[in-house]
């Protein structure tokens, strides 16, 4: 059995396999808002880099489809940080910390 | 045998990016640890022969989202009396990260060199876009074809999510 190289889909789904599985650990584990938010993004990435990898490896070549979907993904990713990270501004605003366990409310 | 090497640099950065930015303890270590494994999903995009993928992730990712992300770790109690003084193992990662710029690099000039005869062919037909990047024209052509829904209906929803952002912090500001 020969090493998998540059070549080889499957290396390129472990690896992103590793990357959601990350993902999912820190968004369970993570006490701190931005620990999750750390975690989504390693799930998106996931979700994108596997996008390319299809897309690279259709059986006619090169299919330019996945890249756009991945394109759009990270565009979601993008959005969604924007305002993830305005609610954490809301939420430092009305209890002074980002700790998940202790947040209540949004309201002041 | 380099093409291998290269590869399995990109995947072992990716993972043990990864797995810093699920477990690291301090938040800011965790936040730069996602900046390696970014870095690493970077370079396995030009893998893909995704040379516009790589570019996006550098400068929408990395630029963008990362540095986002560091600044939010000030909102944070957990950061307060974190390292006063580089440690070493940080010192060691900057290392191992510019080697991977170096790594990344070498790669794009690789392609380009692959790439030069092809460049110097076309450059010399002018109005004609050379086809040789990868799948990056593709991508615009399915944008503004068969996509156009798609692309209009994230440009709405970026275009939301900013005046959505800015609503939810203007609503919370400190009263006077």
């Amino acid at each position: 059995m020969s090493i998998p190289g540059p070549d080889s889909l499957s290396a390129y789904l472990g690896v992103a396999a590793v990357l959601f599985s990350a993902g999912v650990l820190a968004m369970a584990t993570r006490r701190n808002a931005i620990g999750v938010l750390l975690g989504l993004e390693l799930m998106l990435n996931a979700a994108a880099l596997q996008f390319a990898a299809y897309g690279r490896f259709r059986a006619d070549g090169l299919d330019p489809q996945g890249q756009t979907a991945a394109v759009f993904v990270i565009v979601v990713a993008a959005a969604e940080a924007a305002v993830a990270l305005a609610l954490l501004f809301a939420v430092y605003r009305t209890s002074k910390d980002v700790d998940l366990e202790q947040t209540r409310e949004l309201r002041s | 045998m380099i093409e291998n090497l290269l590869f399995w640099t990109c995947c072992l950065v990716t993972v043990t990016g990864a797995i810093g930015a699920a477990t690291m303890r301090n938040l800011f270590h965790a936040a730069l640890m996602l900046g390696l494994c970014l870095a690493g999903v970077a370079g396995l995009y030009l893998f893909l022969e995704a040379s516009y993928l790589a570019c996006i992730q550098v400068i929408v990712y990395i630029g963008g989202i990362l540095v986002l992300v560091l600044f939010a770790t000030l909102f944070s109690s957990d950061i307060k009396g974190a390292v006063q003084r580089t440690p070493l193992w940080l010192r060691l990662s900057g290392l191992v990260g510019a080697g991977l710029a170096a790594l990344v690099a070498g790669r794009l000039a690789q392609i380009a060199i692959a790439h030069a005869a092809n460049l110097d062919r076309t450059r010399s037909q002018p109005g004609q876009l050379p086809d040789v990047i990868d799948g990056t024209r593709a991508i615009g052509d399915l944008l503004v074809g068969p996509w156009l829904v798609p692309f209009l209906v994230a440009a709405m929803l970026l275009t939301a999510a900013l005046v959505g952002a800015v609503a939810i912090v203007t609503r919370y500001r400190r009263k006077p």
